[in-house]
């Protein structure tokens, strides 16, 4: 079966305060249809710069990427903004929710962007948020929900157009104990109903919960 | 959920928009004062002199009319003969002299209009009866003589002619009956005047006003084009200045050029702070947005998306504040108007701020353009911002 991901010898240099820095090396890396990949390492091992890399938000240096069959690389970025838009959900460690908007509102932006009819996407953010469990906040603007709900809809609306993947930045980062609980059991469902995932954390009990997990040190895979 | 969006976006800092608001409400009226004033004055002027129908005059060559105290020599010959020009339906001669009126032992100055009743174009009467052509006894007075007179109509007074300088007596005096009152057009506010026929104004006016007149007022015929006629009776009658209100306000125009320049360039300087207020506003906004908006290319949002949500705002924003603009500026305008029609001189009707349908709309035009250039420059840096770079700083 054809991999959802096939990276090959990736590297990804960039500049930061006048420093260049390498943050991945030579990375290769496959991911199978409904696989739970979890990547771990130390902070500035590469882990997010990778996803990044992944989902197409930015070009490697060197090597190539496939995200669903598709070369990144001979993309242009409206083709790549499409790609994101219909085939990769992301979820941040921020969960960079509109603020001004409500929870329902947030979930529908990426279908209205997709142009999906209103009565469609309001069936769909119904389901979604019944999904998420969050459907009694439905009409809260996301600066009124707490860390825990603000990542459930953000996952909610990473799932909005029916994506073939999931990609994952630190997504219990900036949660408690038992709110990550919460999230990792959402990942789990996500799993559990046929969603690959691709998840960089630095939760033990998230990656624990992974089918594979990979760890980056120094930009490259160190096993 | 664009709008709406819009909306909440400007929201989020109520003080700072509606400072921005302010600032735009404020650059928008003077756009709408400017855009009322560049051509209002002669669109007044031009409306005023049409007023009662008379779309030529004619006065002393090199003159325009009550320009100066020159005036034309053997008027009635003139007139007779302008009377039977083709194309000139109407013509009435007008004097314009100065007259007293002894209360006690003070003289009250009055403007004493003579005119040719069947023909004239500077005054509607208000109540009462129209002078006859040959009544050398009546007088018809304009609200502010009636009222600094204390006169009515059929009261009588004796209007006293025209000082001679060297004896200080009068030229001639005259008991005349109030048969009406007017409203003279082109007087200016409390102007004290008077209309009786143009024989009583000569004889008051002195000898040497026997048999002239300040100005010819004419009506052309319908069908034909004032300047045409225009041009055909200056052809015939070189010895005097014959102008059509177009070419008065010609002349106007060229008085006021000033006033035009003036007005373009604030108009102008109102646009660019628009463009400043709105561009800055969302520079700012787009700058705290950053992280946000690179989410949001993330999840797949296009880069059109995100430049017309900025765009969006901008215009948003101008037209609330154009809307708001357009209240304070018509306020404004009413204002100055009252402070610049009170110059000593100027008819009371002419006002300066006269709205034009095609100015108005070409403005509005203008500044919803401006309002989308405005957001142009920080929508298209809210577009091109890098995604992962941006995520990257905006990590903890």
């Amino acid at each position: 079966m054809m991999p959802v991901i096939l990276a090959r010898n990736v590297d990804k240099q960039y500049r930061l305060a006048k420093q260049d820095i390498h943050a991945v090396r030579g990375v290769s890396l496959s991911v199978a249809t409904g696989e739970y990949l979890a990547v771990v390492g130390p902070s500035g091992s590469g882990k997010s710069t990778l996803l990044t890399l992944l989902g197409g938000l930015d070009q490697p240096s060197a090597g190539s990427i496939a995200l669903l069959g598709q070369e990144l690389g001979g993309l242009s970025d409206r083709a790549l903004t499409r790609l994101r838009l219909e085939r990769v959900g992301f979820v941040f460690q921020r969960f960079h929710l509109l603020p001004v908007l409500t929870a329902s509102e947030n979930i529908e932006l990426p279908m209205a962007e997709r142009r999906v009819p209103r009565a469609e996407r309001r069936v769909r953010t119904r389901e979604l948020l019944d999904y998420v469990a969050m459907s009694h906040r439905a009409d809260h603007r996301a600066t009124q929900l707490s860390g825990g709900e603000m990542q459930r809809v953000a996952i909610a609306r990473a799932l909005a157009n029916q994506p073939a993947i999931l990609l994952a930045d630190e997504p219990t980062g900036e949660l408690d104990a038992a709110t990550g609980r919460e999230i990792l059991a959402l990942f789990r469902r996500l799993h559990g109903d046929g969603l690959t995932l691709v998840v960089v954390t630095h939760d033990d009990r998230l990656a624990a919960d992974a089918q594979r997990v990979i760890h980056m040190l120094d930009g490259r895979i160190a096993g | 959920m664009s709008w709406r969006r819009a909306v909440r976006d400007l929201l989020r800092h109520r003080v700072r928009t509606a400072l921005s608001l302010l600032g735009v409400a404020i650059a928008t009226a003077l756009l709408l004062d400017m855009v009322l004033l560049s051509g209002g004055i002669e669109r007044s002027f031009g409306r005023l002199l049409v007023s009662r129908g008379y779309q030529l005059r004619v006065s002393p060559r090199g003159t325009l009319p009550f320009d100066t105290d020159a005036t034309l020599d053997s008027a009635g010959q003139l007139l007779a003969a302008l009377r039977a020009e083709p194309g000139v339906a109407r013509a009435g001669a007008v004097l314009g002299t100065t007259a007293f009126v002894r209360r006690r032992q003070a003289l009250t100055p009055l403007v004493v209009y003579g005119v040719t009743p069947e023909a004239q174009g500077i005054y509607q009467l208000d109540r009462g009866r129209d002078l006859a052509p040959t009544d050398t006894t009546s007088v018809l007075l304009g609200t502010p003589s009636a009222r600094r007179l204390g006169l009515g109509i059929g009261d009588t007074l004796r209007l006293v002619g025209r000082l001679d300088p060297r004896v200080a007596a009068a030229a001639v005096t005259r008991l005349v009956t109030v048969r009406g009152l007017a409203r003279f057009v082109y007087d200016a506010k409390d102007q004290p005047s008077v209309a009786v026929t143009l024989r009583l104004a000569q004889r008051l006016a002195g000898p040497a006003a026997v048999n002239r007149a300040s100005l010819f007022m004419m009506q052309t015929t319908s069908g034909a084009r004032a300047d045409s006629v225009a041009a055909q009776l200056r052809r015939k009658y070189p010895a005097v200045s014959i102008n059509s209100v177009a070419d008065m306000v010609a002349q106007f125009r060229l008085r006021l050029s000033y006033f035009r320049q003036l007005s373009l360039i604030l108009g102008s300087i109102s646009l660019v702070v628009t463009v400043l207020l709105v561009g800055t506003l969302l520079s700012i906004a787009v700058n705290e947005r950053i992280g946000e908006i690179a989410a949001l290319r993330a999840i797949g949002i296009a880069r059109s998306s995100i430049l017309r949500q900025v765009v969006l705002e901008g215009l948003l924003l101008t037209v609330t504040g154009g809307t708001l603009g357009v209240g304070l500026g018509i306020g404004t305008a009413r204002w100055l108007d009252a402070i610049l029609t009170s110059f000593p001189g100027l008819p009371a009707a002419i006002s300066f701020f006269v709205p034009d349908a095609r100015q108005l709309s070409t403005a509005a035009i203008t500044l919803l353009i401006t309002g989308v250039l405005a957001g142009l420059l920080p929508a298209s840096r809210a577009a091109s911002t890098p995604i992962a770079a941006t995520l990257r700083n905006d990590a903890p």
